[in-house]
């Protein structure tokens, strides 16, 4: 814009939001201001000296910007930046916190797979994968971006309303001495010692252990 | 420790991180990353660094905040725990510094000694995830 100095208020609360690492830079509208408010973004990877434009995400009305494709280096560190345009104003550009999307992402819960014998449940874990450019591209699970992972594992007993807790490293587990013909619920939560993250619990898998022949 | 000093350093990462207004520069990771680092050098820079935080950042690291200068004293306590388990790795010759290393943290040195001491300090202290991700998937 032609206008030096820029008189319009700021954009708000400008942060990434980071879901296994697809990093989406939101903020809110400038205080005060209705519609027509057009926007620019910008990111810079810290320690190193220059802003980059995000041309997709230049004069937008919308209050987000995926920048997953240009924060995917996780070894690296971001900051991004957004100014607003109104009939010829502008803003100040306002910056987010130092974004590191190691730490700063939220985990989904694992995914689970549930098989059972007579006395037994076997539960199959798989991590979520890293945010990826394109259907085809490789997947990379989060297990190898964070080696620590675990899994903690809960399992119900419908009938008693027992429930145990189990924390394993590895993403298979088979729960032994189970009652014949009865329904049990698993569900499970990805864990990360350091740096310390953890997801939310997964919905509940129920399956019946077979009843017993000889009964 | 290294656990205590992750969530230490968590509780005041954005406090410390809003006092360094300077992006266009990073004490560590300029101008190549640690992950660049060989796994054979690996010992000695984490040796040289914690060397280097205990010696020359923490000190210089005083703020107006009480909650913020308890928690940079903690984290201080628990580098000299790792620093003196390093030592001894040192002393046995478990912890070989090669040609790489030493130019590693030169460079680290240069970077640090480029800025007014109390700006570099905070600016070492801000990039503690940076030292922690490192060590920690280097493991």
């Amino acid at each position: 814009s032609g206008e030096l100095y820029c008189s319009l208020p700021n954009p708000r609360n400008v942060h990434f939001e980071s879901i296994n690492m697809k990093n989406v830079l939101h903020w809110s509208a400038p205080e005060g201001i209705g519609d027509g408010v057009l926007y620019k973004v910008k990111y810079s990877v810290y320690g190193v000296g220059k802003w980059i434009r995000k041309p997709e995400c230049r004069n937008i009305n919308s209050t987000w910007c995926d920048l997953s494709n240009e924060t995917s280096d996780y070894e690296e560190q971001y900051y991004a930046s957004v100014k607003a345009f109104l009939n010829g104003m502008c803003s100040n550009w306002t910056e987010t916190t130092r974004f590191n999307p190691l730490t700063d992402t939220k985990i989904d819960p694992p995914m689970v797979s549930v098989s059972s014998t007579e006395k037994s449940i076997s539960i199959i874990l798989t991590a979520p994968e890293k945010w990826k450019r394109s259907p085809e591209g490789e997947s990379v699970s989060l297990l190898q971006v964070y080696p620590g992972l675990q899994y903690n594992v809960s399992v119900l007993n419908k009938k008693t309303k027992k429930r145990w807790f189990f924390s394993v490293s590895n993403n298979t587990l088979v729960v032994p001495w189970l009652e014949p013909g009865t329904a049990y619920c698993v569900s499970a939560q990805i864990y990360v010692t350091t740096p310390l993250l953890h997801s939310g619990f997964s919905k509940e898998y129920c399956i019946a252990t077979l009843k017993d022949k000889m009964a | 420790s290294v656990t205590e000093i992750r969530s230490g350093f968590t509780a005041i990462k954005a406090n410390i991180q809003a006092r360094d207004p300077i992006r266009t520069l990073s004490i560590l990771s300029y101008p190549h990353s640690l992950h660049r680092v060989k796994s054979s050098d690996r010992c000695c820079i984490t040796h040289h660094l914690f060397n280097f935080y205990v010696d020359k950042v923490f000190k210089h690291c005083k703020t107006e905040d009480s909650y913020v200068n308890r928690k940079i004293s903690s984290i201080a306590n628990s580098f000299l725990s790792v620093k003196r388990k390093l030592g001894q790795c040192h002393e046995q010759n478990k912890c070989m510094c090669g040609q790489e290393s030493a130019k590693k943290f030169k460079q680290i040195l240069v970077n640090y000694e480029g800025l007014n001491v109390t700006s570099a300090a905070i600016k070492s202290l801000g990039e503690l995830d940076i030292l922690l991700d490192w060590m920690e998937k280097s493991r």
